[in-house]
């Protein structure tokens, strides 16, 4: 009359054991869920029914209790649907309980019958610990890229019922799709000019640099931006946990084999609320875009026209790598550690060359000055972009592939990483002098750049931070950055005119 | 106050009133004295012609009542006392000679500053608020060159090139002064980042206004502001001026009163400088430096030309053609490496090096040079 069975639910990124306790016993005909259902976990009681009976299984005129324990956690989401559904035919006795005591059951069911997929299934794996999952069919790589023995899988509700009891095999799982990883990012040889931008990725890439590009519209911002993430390194195996598992609890599609290894890239909207960028919302708090941009590009075009408490709430996870989202009974630390880059027209009409732009000091001002200030301060570059030339755009045969530029990043990426365990990017300002050592004459030059006030203290610090990449990517095996790192740094980092006032240079 | 009023205070007064404007205000001081005038639009006395007709509109005669009692002459003449501003009506002794014969003279004129600048030689060097960093070099430069030579020198205060012009001016330190003629009230400074260069105009030059102090800066005053300067000019220079912009109307005004326009030209790509080339084009002089603003003048221009002793480094033999590239418009680091053919890091070499030297300037990416050509 009893049956207990493992499941669990998802909060942020992590998937919390749950087991589901149901309880037939006599009495007025009910069915009721305990244990702080949400609202689509309240609601599985009636599609429950209604699997039940489409399946061909009988519901009895009694009294039914699901106990969701933990009893004290608030439990969201339809995964639960299996679970409840096998509980009662175990606790009915249509089942056997040692039948399913060593599974652990995830798992929508409609109306029919069907077994549908949830968000979140890799981490509720995760969760589940020893036992066999049994998940939809849909759900399969998700599942075979975490678990660690076999995953089973069903379509329908029928089909569980018929394995678990020994009527029938358990359903074969779907062939391995044929192994075409996500379509591959665009390359970076479409790219015609832009020497400068094209630069500033790699050395993004290779230093972990937050990158900022200026430009007028039509300049190849966006295009620039999409090709990043082809240059960074595939994910550490940690990583690539880390970003499967956000990408399940998001409900994104994962690639054929399961496992994201590749970078990603994130282009949210600039009209992108709060909480579709940082994650929380509904009491799963599901996780935003910056943590869907883990180990990868996160890519914000019109940096200007975002709302300003939204960007506002981009600087704590840039510094930590992690957003905490708290809510009034539960928190979650979101993973989300990613590389911003941004993009912004010079003023609101677009600009161009000095003397074509249309607005006047007082437009052009108010308009970056909603980009000044904590967050443009972290943008180790800010590269102008300007329409290539005609002759470029028609000139047979771009520059170079992303495959030979994401050679020599991986390879600056080691040398960084053999020095001191970080990218460059991350380097503290007390260990500059330690790990990015500089020449005499590239000191002369920042100096000057100091006294003539066309840098900041803060700037200095990045830009020697630049040079260190830079001289890395150039592979010089002396490990002192030198004065044309130090100059090509500069040019990297250039100055818009409301910096140029001081404001934040 | 005391005593009464003398009789620029109802002048001063009626120039504050609203719905005037420069020919209700001169029909009404030409024909009568100001106290006269003053009880006239205040309608205290009988009015007749042009007056007559305005103050037969009920919305008029209604609005100068009430001003007759906010704008009253010991009110006004209290506040240019406070802000040592003196008031000038068209007919006193001290009323700018150039002025008496223009055909639109400004009845009321407000002045901060020395009257002694209106004796010298005038020029007037105007241009876009949108200047490129050329153009506010080149328009700093005449100022030098012509507060060096002796030469005062007109110009709007406004952002951009006037601005620029009179910088040039205050920084020579010679006998040539600044003479700005604003929009607004002489208290209400605009645009507030000049306040500073205001203040030093007001100093060393002379500020004028035809607006008694508290104006704001109306669009309509700018038009009638760029008369003045016109009118005040023995010479008028567009540095840098788009295909319609508001110096434009300064070069019309000036057209109109057969003061000689000059322009410097500038590049073909450079929107800031199509006005400015167009007035080239329909024959207007070429300036390059202050030297040719001084033999227009027919002054001597042996003793100008370019500053005697450059004090920037000559750069190297191979950051000439990367100055060369950035002087005839402004480029970024890509079209220098292709124009040029380095490669990026000796560019960026290049640029650091010569914006050290100052023979370049940087602003969003793009590079211009500055200063004086290197020859």
């Amino acid at each position: 009359m009893l049956a207990a069975i493992h499941s669990a639910t998802l909060l942020g990124v992590e998937g919390r054991s749950v087991t589901v306790e149901v309880h037939v016993s006599t009495g007025l005909p009910a069915f009721q869920i305990v244990g702080l259902p949400d609202e689509a976990c309240r609601e599985s009681r009636d599609r429950v029914r209604a699997a039940l009976l489409s399946s061909g299984l009988a519901w009895p005129s009694r009294r039914v209790t699901v106990n969701l324990a933990p009893s004290s956690q608030r439990k969201g989401g339809s995964g639960l649907d299996l679970a409840i559904a096998i509980g009662f035919l175990v606790a009915n006795g249509d089942v056997p309980s040692e039948a399913v005591e060593r599974f652990g059951l995830l798992g929508e069911l409609g109306l029919d019958g069907s077994l549908r997929p949830v968000p979140g299934v890799a981490p509720m794996i995760a969760a589940l610990g020893g036992v066999r999952p049994i998940v939809p069919m849909e759900s399969h790589h998700e599942a075979r890229a975490i678990a660690e023995g076999e995953v089973f899988v069903a379509r329908t509700l029928r089909e569980v019922v018929d394995a678990l009891t020994g009527e029938a095999p358990w359903p074969p799982a779907p062939d391995d799709e044929p192994d075409i990883d996500q379509p591959d990012p665009p390359d970076l040889v479409d790219v015609r000019g832009q020497a400068a931008a094209r630069l500033a990725l790699e050395v993004a890439a290779a230093g972990g640099h937050h990158l900022l590009l200026v430009g007028p519209p039509g300049s190849g911002k966006t295009m620039l931006a999409q090709r990043l993430a082809g240059l960074l390194p595939p994910l550490s195996p940690a990583m690539a946990l880390e970003a499967t598992m956000v990408h399940s609890a998001a409900g994104v599609r994962l690639p054929a084999v399961g496992m994201i290894r590749r970078a990603p890239f994130r282009a949210p909207h600039h009209s992108s609320s709060m909480v579709s960028l940082v994650g929380g919302g509904t009491s799963s708090l599901r996780p935003g875009e910056i943590s869907l941009a883990h180990g990868g590009v996160l890519f914000l075009d019109e940096l200007g026209e975002f709302a300003p408490t939204v960007l506002d709430g981009l600087r704590q996870p840039l510094e930590e790598g992690v957003i905490r989202v708290a809510r009034a009974r539960v928190s979650a630390s979101l993973p989300a550690r990613f590389l911003l880059v941004a993009a912004t027209n010079p003023c609101p009409c677009g600009g161009g060359a000095p003397g074509s732009c249309e607005c006047d000091d007082a437009a052009r001002l108010r308009y970056l000055r909603r980009l000044s200030g904590p967050l443009l301060d972290r943008f180790d570059l800010r590269v102008g972009v300007q329409r290539p030339e005609v002759d470029d755009l028609l000139a047979a045969g771009g520059g170079e592939t992303s495959a030979v530029v994401a050679a020599r990043v991986l390879a600056a990426r080691q040398r960084a990483f053999e020095r001191c365990g970080l990218v460059n990017a991350q380097i503290p300002p007390s260990h500059l002098d330690l790990l990015a050592p500089i020449s005499a004459d590239a000191r002369l030059l920042l100096r000057n750049e100091l006294e003539h006030e066309r840098l900041t203290g803060r700037g200095y610090h990045r830009i020697r931070r630049v040079a260190r990449t830079i001289a890395d990517l150039h592979g010089d095996s002396d490990e002192v950055v030198l004065e044309h790192h130090v100059a090509l740094a500069l040019q990297l980092r250039v100055r818009l005119r409301v910096t140029s006032r001081g404001q934040a240079a | 106050m005391s005593t009464a009023p003398p009789a620029q205070a109802y002048a001063a007064a009626l120039a504050g009133f609203s719905l005037m404007n420069v020919h209700r205000l001169g029909a009404l001081l030409r024909h009568h004295p100001p106290e006269h005038a003053f009880a006239i639009a205040s309608g205290h006395a009988p009015a007749d012609g042009l007056i007559g007709r305005v103050l037969a509109k009920p919305d008029v005669r209604d609005t100068w009542r009430t001003c007759a009692t906010t704008h009253s002459p010991e009110r006004v003449w209290q506040r240019c006392h406070d802000l040592g501003v003196r008031v000038i009506v068209y007919g006193d002794p001290d009323y700018p000679t150039i002025l008496l014969d223009d055909p639109l003279p400004p009845p009321v004129l407000f002045a901060l500053g020395d009257l002694a600048v209106l004796e010298g030689r005038r020029v007037a060097i105007v241009g876009t608020r949108n200047a490129t960093a050329a153009g506010r070099d080149v328009a700093t430069r005449l100022g030098h060159g012509l507060g060096a030579s002796g030469v005062h020198v007109v110009s709007g205060l406004a952002r951009g090139i006037d601005g620029c012009a009179h910088r040039g001016l205050l920084g020579a330190q010679g006998a040539g002064r600044a003479l700005g003629v604003v929009a607004s009230g002489l208290d209400v400074v605009y645009p507030r980042e000049h306040l500073q260069l205001w203040r030093q105009v007001a100093e060393h030059g002379l500020l004028l206004s035809e607006a008694p102090p508290g104006t704001s800066p109306e669009a309509h005053r700018f038009p009638l502001r760029n008369r003045i300067i016109a009118a005040m000019s023995e010479l008028v220079v567009v540095v840098e001026s788009r295909e319609k912009g508001g110096s434009l109307i300064t070069v019309n005004e000036a057209a109109d009163r057969g003061v000689p326009i000059m322009a410097v030209p500038g590049g073909l790509h450079n929107r800031s400088a199509t006005g400015s080339n167009n007035l080239l084009r329909e024959g207007a002089g070429a300036v390059i430096d202050a030297s040719d603003v001084l033999i227009a003048l027919s002054m001597d221009h042996r003793r100008s030309g370019p500053a005697a002793s450059d004090q920037r480094a000559r750069p190297r033999r191979d950051d000439i053609p990367v100055y060369e590239a950035c002087a005839g418009e402004p480029r970024t680091i890509d079209s220098i490496v292709l124009a040029v053919d380095v490669s990026l890091a000796e560019a960026a070499m290049s640029l650091a090096r010569l914006e050290q030297a100052g023979w370049l300037g940087q602003a969003d990416g793009w590079f211009e040079a500055v200063g004086a050509p290197l020859r």
